[in-house]
């Protein structure tokens, strides 16, 4: 039987899909952000760091620690 | 900041304090003025620090990259980057080389002893939550206290004022009497009432988990079965989110105080006699404040 045009254009289509699905499949294997998974865990050392403060004075893990520890906030920005 | 208004306890419990951002020095100076910050705000303005913590929030650059349509990719934009804000170009770039906000709490050495990350962008633990939690020396504010046959209480929420989406804690510092325990998890299994806060369901605010320290297992003879329950002084956490939906924002406008009502319920027993149930009357009135869109440029 010949296969009329329209429905060719339709069975390329659908193979163009098919090709096509891989890809999505692959985005769709992606884990969930878990940010309790992120970063140093409970019993972890912290990476060292060197940054300015709002005076210019350089800071680092050393100079921000405590006798018993430290607070250590990261925020998204203090402009917005 | 509330912060701020904690230093002063966390420099006398030896805790030492720093808030990074990638803002540029002259910004965190401004702000720091502006606010009357005395602890150091730190400048990653690289975002290299960020990204060395491995908490540098990707999820803008996936949004951007060639998964973005992905309902998954989609679905975290919603929870950790606010739609409106991706929809902005503008704001896309402002966004982009942030960290997922959270604080880590570390003892001397630089190890991590808690770390508190959210799961939704516009909820926000306090650092007066962190100190209660993390058994940072938090004198009570608002505290109502009582006495009963078995007890003494103290409850207080850890923070005063709230606005939404602020993650906070109601605790209770309890007293055991002389010779009594207290039913602490496990001891439900035996038919008993385990401590903790019942609070009546409230439209702007949702109870999360109960924090419990750790109990002891105690023999009752009488009726020879071994329980977990408390017998030295002991607090219990209950956490608390304020709704920080956009519709309850509108609803929240007008509101300028919540207060939040329940029971202390508990059970005790001494050495010879479990005495019933009691469910002591609590309500805790927090000020409510909506949120500060105040931006540094609109000065």
């Amino acid at each position: 039987m010949k296969m009329p045009e329209r429905n060719a254009c339709l069975v390329s289509m659908i193979a163009a899909l098919l090709l096509a699905l891989p890809m999505s499949t692959a985005a769709q294997d992606r884990a969930p952000i878990d940010v309790h998974s992120l970063g140093s865990q409970v019993g972890e050392h912290v990476p060292d760091f060197n940054l300015p403060d709002q005076h210019g004075r350089p800071q680092t893990l050393d100079s921000i620690m405590g006798p018993n520890g430290a607070m250590l906030l990261f925020h998204r920005s203090a402009d917005w | 900041m509330e912060l701020q208004d904690r230093l002063e306890e966390l420099q006398s419990a030896g805790i030492g304090v720093a808030a990074i951002s990638y803002d540029s020095e002259n910004t965190l100076a401004a702000f720091a003025e502006r606010r009357g910050i005395t602890f150091p705000l730190l400048s990653d303005d690289d975002s290299a620090t960020i990204r060395e913590y491995g908490i540098l929030n990707t999820v803008v650059a996936e949004g951007l990259g060639p998964n973005g349509n992905d309902p998954a990719v989609v679905a975290d934009i919603h929870k950790y980057v606010a739609a409106a804000v991706f929809d902005s170009p503008q704001l896309r770039r402002m966004i982009n080389g942030t960290p997922f906000p959270g604080t880590f709490v570390l003892d001397a050495d630089g190890r991590v002893t808690a770390r508190y990350f959210e799961e939704f962008y516009r909820e926000r633990v306090t650092t007066s939550s962190v100190m209660l939690k993390s058994g940072i020396g938090l004198s009570p504010i608002a505290a109502i206290g009582g006495t009963t046959a078995h007890l003494n209480f103290t409850a207080y929420p850890s923070d005063t004022v709230v606005t939404n989406g602020t993650r906070f804690s109601l605790a209770v510092d309890v007293e055991p009497g002389p010779e009594m325990h207290i039913y602490a998890p496990g001891a439900e299994e035996k038919g008993y009432r385990v401590i903790g806060f019942n609070m009546a369901p409230s439209e702007f605010v949702r109870f999360e988990a109960v924090e419990f320290p750790q109990s002891e297992i105690y023999y009752f003879e009488p009726l020879d079965e071994y329980v977990p329950v408390y017998q030295e002084p002991f607090t219990v956490i209950q956490e608390a989110v304020v709704n920080a939906s956009a519709e309850i924002e509108d609803v929240m406008e007008e509101v300028n105080a919540i207060t939040l009502s329940g029971t202390l319920d508990y059970q005790a027993c001494d050495d010879a006699i479990c005495y019933l149930p009691v469910s002591v009357p609590v309500s805790f009135t927090l000020e409510f404040q909506n949120l500060d869109y105040q931006r540094s440029s609109s000065r």
